[in-house]
């Protein structure tokens, strides 16, 4: 696991860390029969974000108090408050595959 | 502005490889990165994992750029990525936030579950510098030569991380 940007979060991030990636590789397999309801989606996944708040959520409050403070420290926090409202990933993705482009 | 990109396919499934993609740092690849955190992470309504990561990155200066106009050659960068699992699709951008005039890149990537337990990456650059100074060309050059020899080695990471975890399965803890 990568350091913190802040070695006094280093610990809390490798604890949040161990806990989110148990969770993440169970959220990751398909556990959803192929043919389940747009409702049944919808209550698995609250499901699953509801075992994450239980499982990592303390840890995660935790680590978010040392890095944010550490952010504000260090004086990036302007320049991640910006890129944070220009979030490319707000327009939804095609869902096909990508158009191709010309790579010139 | 100089555009590139590639395409790639990995032998493992989509699961495998995303999970990887998340764990890759710290790996003997990469090791221009000094830290990396989370900013924020939800999951959405409809099921998708959004992560904001903050991550620092050691880079050298060309030889031939201006002295002491860059004082330290490390940059902020932040990695927005979404996780559909329902479409099995992963989506990652990231762009440097500091030293933006001299050159910003931001580079796209999108993991997608193919057919036969494989994994399609697809991976897109835009390298743009604002300097002037005549040497806006030559620094957009430098960087997309320099994101092409990088993407070799970053995929290489991505797939030892790969093997890690498949070892690590056939010998549960």
């Amino acid at each position: 696991m990568a350091d913190s940007l802040s070695p006094q979060c280093t610990s809390l991030k490798q604890e949040y860390d161990s806990c989110f990636n148990v969770w993440f590789e169970e959220y990751l397999e398909p556990s959803l029969a192929t043919n389940a309801t747009e409702a049944q989606r919808t209550a698995h996944y609250q499901r699953k974000a509801e075992e994450f708040q239980t499982r990592c959520g303390k840890v995660y409050a935790e680590y978010q108090n040392c890095i944010q403070n550490a952010v504000k420290q260090k004086g990036i926090e302007p320049l991640l408050q910006q890129a944070r409202e220009e979030h490319p990933l707000r327009e939804p993705l095609p869902p096909s595959a990508p158009p191709s482009k010309d790579s010139k | 502005m100089k555009f590139f990109s590639q395409s790639y396919s990995y032998d493992d499934p989509w699961p495998i490889v995303t999970l990887a993609f998340f764990l890759r740092y710290p790996n003997p690849y990469a090791s221009h990165v000094l830290s990396c955190d989370v900013v924020s992470r939800s999951v959405t309504p409809s099921g998708s994992l959004m992560t904001t990561r903050l991550i620092l990155k050691r880079g050298a200066m060309p030889r031939w750029f201006p002295k002491g106009i860059v004082s330290r050659a490390e940059s902020w960068v932040v990695e927005e990525t979404e996780v559909d699992p329902v479409g099995r699709t992963v989506r990652c951008i990231t762009r440097n936030l500091d030293h933006v005039k001299v050159m910003q890149v931001e580079e796209t990537v999108v993991f997608r579950s193919a057919p036969e337990g494989k994994t399609l990456q697809h991976t897109e650059a835009r390298v743009r510098s604002g300097f002037g100074w005549g040497l806006t060309r030559r620094i957009e050059n430098h960087g997309l030569n320099k994101f092409k020899a990088n993407l070799q080695r970053s995929r290489e990471g991505v797939s030892l991380v790969v093997q890690l975890l498949r070892q690590s399965r056939l010998h549960p803890m």
